[in-house]
């Protein structure tokens, strides 16, 4: 075998100019797919891994108005991010039938530092309740969390994260410090690590992947809400709900549907009792008598969720099947290549033939080759693939600053150039190991 | 030489052939879908937008934190910005062309049921100010308008109590209308009977859509113009007919103005934006762009490394049969006759590769058609596609073939 392997490099330096085509033809269609699919590998990760298998959407349909249809002529989904009205946001909460829940809504607003000249900054933030930390595993660098009691209080407090203070404070040491949101002033009272679970799972009406936008701090909603915090966008409103002039920013909290309710169910009999429980909750809501709605809830976990909203764009996907087939091309033309190299040497295998050498060590010796093409070519294919990386990153349409290449990636393609290494010189290596010995020590 | 024998000899060295064939059919399957993406994100490009385009400036964002603006602040500014020097007319109007962040939509149902999804724009005078081209009909009467509210609660239109008036494009009396003239004519809301419906007044030659993705097959002139002014608002956007001689004076003299009427409650942050049409346009199909290069990336890689193999296989295989063309040559074949023959080869393997590759191309666009939202491939790309292919095949082959002819037929004697 290692004989053969030194056959396969010698091989390689014989015909140095159908070496370099079929090494720049093999990089060019691994460092295409490459792309595509970190790309792709990127988009479709778990959003919090170990966790993301337990959490649950909890969705009641309880907006008293009749139900729209779910996507117009046009493709435009309304009202489909599952979200609930606060009043059975708090009924839930109040109920307490999972592990951990929260209901919660990314909103934007203008924050400012306290001092002589503060800074101030536009940005969102994630208006929830205090079980919010455990149920998203929110890591916390100092202070601590709100408790349940502070969300009855409607108690100023926040956690944010440290690059906010930092760019806000200048240092991460912030606790006790008071930082205005809205008309409120609120007392920081931790400071988290930066919480960008991506796709942005939990909210996906806000957005769904950016590398620049997150939610930066944590307030009780209540008292974001007392602070004259709007929450944007709703899955629907009351209809005989009384006309509230709303701005486009905000949304009538009491009558639309705008909170997104997560919880944590560890086990799959909770997760059919949960089930049942919400099922239950909508069944008893007598004021929706006369919408002629049925009595519609949901529960759906994380992977479901993100697959049904659709977040992967569909042309991350096209130009995976694009660029794999174009690896696929590459992969005929350099098999080409290699037959035509391995018959040109048919007077060679003759001699090994006759001179006893087994159809297998042949065999061998031709993919071990192809192998080290292709081997090579994932070499040059790295920088490509990070240049590939680069010029989607600069396309700028939302989730392209995500292309990036991580290790698995990296090892990715070396066993992709492996692959298709030993795919592409099977049959070219089949072919030569049939050459006759006796036909072609004659002939040379 | 027949057709029979040349069969034969490919038969009897089958794998190279087969090569050749393998990748004349894959690249022959990848261009017929680039062609058909690209061609999607091009007719959004081409589609004629009916605007007085050069004339047109375009005002959006105008958005308070603080409260909506009223029906009495927007007329108000409609007013301030038609009297600036350089400017035609100006209307305050909601959903505007190449403007996608706000859509208005609507479903229009024909009498003879055919229902069509469209964006509807509207303001006061927009036939006017986007310098649209009435072909029939008139366009709406001062007393027809009537006010709409628009804020984030509220998902649809509300309903009128009586046909509202619209106009439409003759792309949609096509489609509405089958060749029959539209003015006067009801159009209904499907799904909702209750609902009285529009009534068409007009109809202009030409008006793109704003969701400009969806300007394709025949769709870029689905959009209709409402009777309807903008109302209480949470926010306002103006299109703004220019003297484009004066465009200088009439773009400060609207930055000023809206600053002056919406400046104090817009607050700190301001997602204001006032741009030419040609900048907006630009924006809009930005992404379209960037596809576009990127499909052009991969047909010149396809057509390269296609062409890369036909030369070194056929060369290859040129080589081999060195001896041969010498026989055939010093037996009396003419140079061209050799010419030809090789010419002939790769065209009846091309042929078939390409068969295989359109095969392949229906085949993969119908199970990306079933994962993903993409239209049906329709069958004429199939043709232009293998026709690429078998002119590049060809032209890839030409080298070889050539090389093959000038083999002398003294070759014959020798052994190699």
């Amino acid at each position: 075998m290692r004989y053969n392997l030194m056959l396969a490099w010698h091989g390689l330096k014989r015909f140095p100019r159908s070496t370099i085509l079929a090494v720049l033809t093999v990089a060019m269609g691994l460092a295409a797919t490459m792309t595509t699919l970190a790309l792709l590998h990127q988009l479709t990760a778990d959003p919090l891994p170990g966790r993301s298998g337990h959490l649950y959407l909890a969705w009641v349909d309880t907006v008293r108005a009749k139900s729209g249809q779910s996507t117009s002529l046009n493709g435009v989904a309304i009202n489909a991010n599952h979200r609930i009205k606060l009043d059975d946001a708090k009924g839930l909460l109040h109920d307490h039938r999972a592990h951990w829940q929260a209901p919660m809504a990314s909103t934007s607003v203008e924050m400012t530092g306290s001092g002589p000249n503060p800074r101030s900054k536009h940005d969102y933030v994630m208006a929830t309740t205090s079980e919010v930390i455990p149920l998203f595993g929110i890591a916390l660098r100092s202070g601590r969390g709100w408790t349940p009691g502070e969300d009855e209080q409607r108690a100023r407090v926040v956690v944010i994260d440290s690059e906010l203070a930092q760019s806000i404070y200048g240092t991460v040491d912030v606790l006790g410090r008071e930082l205005k949101i809205g008309k409120g002033v609120f007392r920081i009272i931790g400071v988290s690590a930066v919480f960008a679970p991506q796709p942005h799972f939990y909210d996906l009406s806000a957005f769904a992947f950016s590398g620049t936008r997150r939610d930066r701090a944590f307030v009780p909603l209540s008292a974001l809400l007392d602070a004259g915090g709007e929450l944007s966008g709703n899955d629907g409103c009351d209809e005989d709900a009384p006309a509230k002039k709303t701005t486009l920013f905000g949304t009538d909290v009491a009558h639309c549907a705008t909170l997104s309710y997560w919880v944590d169910l560890p086990s799959k009999a909770q997760v059919d009792e949960f089930r049942s429980y919400l099922q239950h909750y909508v069944e008893e809501q007598k004021s929706l008598a006369g919408f002629g709605k049925p009595a519609r809830s949901d529960l759906i976990g994380v992977g479901a969720w993100l697959s049904r909203q659709n977040v992967v764009p569909d042309n991350a996907r096209l130009n995976a099947w694009l660029a794999g087939s174009f690896l696929l091309l590459c992969m005929a033309n350099v098999a080409g290549l290699l037959a035509a190299r391995f018959l040109r040497r048919g007077a060679e295998i003759g001699i090994r033939r006759a001179l006893g050498a087994p159809r297998g060590a042949i065999f061998q010796q031709h993919v071990f080759e192809a192998a080290l093409i292709c081997l090579v070519g994932g070499l040059l294919a790295l920088p490509l693939t990070l240049f590939g990386l680069w010029t989607l990153r600069l396309q700028d349409s939302g989730f392209t600053d995500l292309a990036r290449l991580d290790p698995a990636m990296f090892g990715a393609l070396f066993l992709l150039a492996l692959g298709v290494g030993v795919l592409t010189g099977w049959l070219p290596a089949w072919r030569a190991s049939r050459v006759e010995p006796g036909l072609q020590v004659k002939s040379a | 030489m027949s057709l029979r024998i040349m069969l034969k000899i490919l038969q009897r060295h089958a794998l190279m052939p087969a090569l050749v064939l393998l990748q004349v059919a894959l690249a022959c399957a990848i261009l017929c879908n680039v062609l058909f993406l690209v061609w999607q994100r091009v007719q959004p490009m081409v589609a004629p937008s009916g605007l007085a385009e050069d004339e047109l400036v375009l005002v959006d964002q105008i958005a308070s934190h603080v409260r909506p603006w009223t029906a009495a602040e927007a007329r108000e500014g409609q007013l301030a910005l038609s009297h600036l020097p350089g400017v035609r007319s100006a209307s305050s109007a909601l959903g505007l062309p190449m403007i996608g962040q706000v859509t208005v939509d609507y479903a229009l149902k024909s009498p003879a049921g055919v229902s069509v999804g469209v964006n509807g724009y509207f303001g006061d005078g927009l036939v006017k100010t986007l310098g649209l081209e009435l072909v029939e009909g008139r366009d709406f009467l001062p007393g027809e308008y009537g006010d709409i509210g628009v804020s984030q609660s509220s998902s649809g239109v509300p309903t009128a109590k009586s046909a509202q008036s619209i106009i439409i494009t003759q792309s949609l009396e096509r489609q509405l209308f089958k060749g029959e003239s539209a003015v006067g004519k009801l159009l209904a809301v499907p799904d909702d009977p209750s609902d009285p419906g529009y009534r068409v007044v007009g109809v202009v030659r030409h008006l793109l859509r704003n969701q400009v993705d969806l300007a394709t097959d025949g769709r870029a002139d689905d959009t209709i113009l409402a009777a309807l002014r903008v109302g209480d608002t949470a926010i306002l956007s103006y299109a703004v007919r220019i003297d484009p001689v004066m465009r200088e004076v009439a773009l400060r003299g609207i930055h000023d103005t809206i600053k002056r009427e919406f400046g104090p409650l817009m607050g700190g942050e301001s997602f204001l934006r006032i741009g030419t049409y040609a900048e907006r346009r630009n924006e809009a199909l930005k992404s379209a762009r960037a596809a576009l290069w990127l499909l052009a990336g991969v047909t010149i890689a396809v057509i390269v490394v296609t062409a890369i193999g036909i030369m070194g296989l056929t060369g290859f295989w040129v080589q081999r049969r060195t001896r041969q063309i010498g026989i055939q040559r010093a037996l009396g074949a003419r140079r061209s006759q050799v010419l030809r023959y090789f010419l002939l080869e790769n065209l009846l393997i091309a042929g078939f590769g390409v068969l295989l590759g359109m095969a392949l191309a229906f085949v993969a666009n119908g199970l990306l058609m079933h994962f993903y939202e993409l239209p049906r491939l329709p069958w004429n790309y199939l043709p232009i596609g293998g026709a690429i292919v078998l002119v590049l095949g060809q032209l890839a082959v030409l080298g070889p073939a050539m090389r093959a002819a000038d083999v002398p037929p003294v070759v014959a004697t020798r052994a190699i």
